[in-house]
């Protein structure tokens, strides 16, 4: 004779979900009958208190609103991400100087020299941001293909003349402005928590014309064509040693913490972290041929500007004094401020992970106050109260 | 240089592919899951939240990993019923908890009384409190099996074998009945 069926038998046999085997033996069986009936007894209780779980008609959000939310969240966290690479990372980690590299691509001089000569024209006595969609930047920052072979092409194309040094930590303003080799502010009333300074770096890009559209051609960009003057182009780039000064606890220079760690951790545990970095405006040269707004309308094109919006904003900027700040679309705004006698804009981002940074350019200085969080009210203060 | 031309090409196809996969993944399990959210938490609004933050996972999960033979359905149960517990554990005023849900019943109902509606939720109220504070697996299964899963549907989502479900229902069932007892008995 078969055995008895245990309880969880028993329980699969009220949900008609007992192995078909065992079925006769149940048919039967007046011991595992009885058993059966007491186990529903008992467990009816607990049926009456769960069914509502059970899914009658439910109102549910309509499916392609959901989908068009989500695929923001997936759009922002890429942006939160390549803001840590581009932005915020290298603000916290090697000051001002990383940042300027940004001005490489959208910044550079116009092409308003002598035949056959460098030009030694930008010189930064402005900030202006510029909203960009990251999705292109993203694909080529990436860990993808494409992100490699970008990789790869800056490798092959920069010869660094001086590699930026790892950040030195200094105990005072003073020992910083010898260091650093420009007088270093600090606001009135205010101690720093650390002061680092990163020596400057120089290195020269020539341009590989071929290979820089083929990377434009891969990302789904074809109809942006580079100019075939800009092949062989040589740009010096030199940017002079940074110095960044941090108030209330910030992450120690050189730490993985802004770059691997989620926004929100970084923020509960530095919650009172203010950067303050300032670097002497970065030196750009370029051949006095090489259509430097042409270039730059490709770079604004490609972050997601039209071809004429991209036309409009490179005719009303001064290529040679005006250091180009990307932002993320739709997650930041920012507004213009006046601050140390000058007007500084201040761009907040303030969805998911809040952030600051306020820029403005002063006597051939670069400076930036950065923090996490929305009070960038305190960013203005500091910003007022340098002596 | 043709050839790595060819292999982008088809690395971005095969892109465009998973995107597709994703969205069709996305309009395939959305109603289910933002369901049993529902009925989990009670608030429509904090159930849509949680029902994205569980595909936004299955995102990056798929972004991480071939997801090739992944059973999607049972991963985002068990992640979606996960991230409800956790939802109503958090609560600090379990007070808020109740009226938030009760308010929503209300706006759902059209034939009970008031009355009648309120002291349902406040029955619901209690049973949210009880799967929160049993032990994860169980209320899973609790929550699966009375959303109507199948037991292998249960299996699938809770890496369990199908064989088990029977007698951990039976265990997770008295779980429940004793702590919903104890419940009644602190008030």
């Amino acid at each position: 004779m078969q055995k008895h069926l245990s309880d969880g038998e028993l329980r699969a046999a009220l949900d008609g979900e007992l192995d078909a085997k065992f079925l006769p033996h149940l048919e039967t069986c007046t011991s595992c009958q009885m058993r059966q009936q007491q186990l529903q007894e008992k467990q009816r209780e607990a049926g009456r208190l769960l069914a509502f779980f059970n899914p009658a008609e439910q109102t549910v959000p309509p499916a392609q609103k959901a989908w068009r939310r989500l695929s923001q969240k997936i759009m922002l966290q890429k942006e939160i991400s390549m803001t840590k690479k581009w932005f915020s990372f290298p603000l916290v980690r090697f000051g001002f100087a990383a940042l300027a590299l940004l001005t490489l691509f959208l910044a550079f001089p116009g092409s308003r020299a002598w035949a056959g000569e460098f030009l030694n024209l930008f010189r930064v006595q402005q900030v202006q941001v510029v909203s960009v969609d990251f999705t292109g930047l993203e694909q080529l920052t990436g860990d993808g293909t494409l992100g490699n072979r970008f990789t790869e092409m800056i490798g092959d194309s920069v010869d660094m003349q001086q590699e930026p040094s790892e950040p030195v930590s200094v105990a005072s303003a003073e020992e910083a402005s010898e260091l650093a080799g420009f007088e270093v502010r600090i606001p009135e009333g205010m101690t720093p928590s650390q002061i680092n300074v990163t020596s400057g770096a120089a290195f020269t890009f020539t341009v590989d014309r071929a290979k820089s559209q083929a990377l434009l051609d891969e990302a789904g960009r074809g109809d942006l064509v580079l100019p075939e003057s800009v092949d062989g182009a040589e740009i010096l780039v030199n940017i002079p040693s940074a110095v960044s000064v941090g108030f209330g606890t910030c992450p120690t220079p050189g730490s993985e913490v802004s770059g691997n760690t989620e926004q929100s951790t970084t923020e509960s545990r530095y919650p009172d972290c203010v950067i303050f970095a300032q670097i002497p405006s970065p030196n750009v040269n370029a051949p006095a041929d090489l259509d430097i707004e042409a270039l730059a309308q490709i770079g604004l094109e490609f972050t997601g500007m039209s071809a004429e919006e991209a036309q409009a904003f490179t005719s009303t900027v001064d290529w040679t004094s005006t250091l180009i700040v990307p932002i993320p679309q739709n997650a930041s705004v920012n507004e213009q401020v006046a601050v140390d006698g000058v007007t500084g804009t201040l761009v907040q981002r303030s969805s998911e992970a809040s952030q600051f940074v306020l820029l403005w350019a002063k006597d051939g200085i670069l400076y930036a106050i950065s923090g996490l969080g929305t009070n960038a009210e305190q960013a203005v203060n500091m910003a007022n109260s340098l002596p | 240089m043709i050839g790595s031309m060819k292999r982008l090409k088809a690395e971005s196809a095969q892109k465009e592919s998973s995107s597709l996969e994703f969205e069709r993944l996305f309009m395939e399990h959305w109603a289910s899951v933002y369901r049993v959210l529902h009925r989990l938490v009670g608030d429509p609004a904090e159930a849509e939240d949680l029902a994205l933050e569980a595909f936004l996972r299955l995102y990056h999960e798929t972004e991480k990993q071939k997801t090739d033979g992944m059973n999607a359905g049972g991963w985002l149960y068990r992640v979606a019923t996960r991230l409800g517990l956790h939802s109503i554990r958090s609560w600090k005023r379990r007070e808020h908890y109740e009226l938030t849900a009760g308010r929503y019943a209300l706006e759902e109902s059209e034939q009970a009384s008031p009355a009648e509606i309120l002291a349902q939720q406040e029955e619901r109220g209690q049973v949210r409190l009880v799967l929160s504070r049993m032990n994860e697996r169980q209320s899973q299964l609790l929550v699966l099996r009375h959303s109507g899963l199948s037991y292998k549907e249960i299996a699938e989502a809770l890496n369990l074998e199908p064989g088990s479900i029977g007698p951990l229902l039976v265990r997770a069932e008295r779980e429940f009945e004793k702590q919903y007892r104890a419940l009644a008995q602190e008030e």
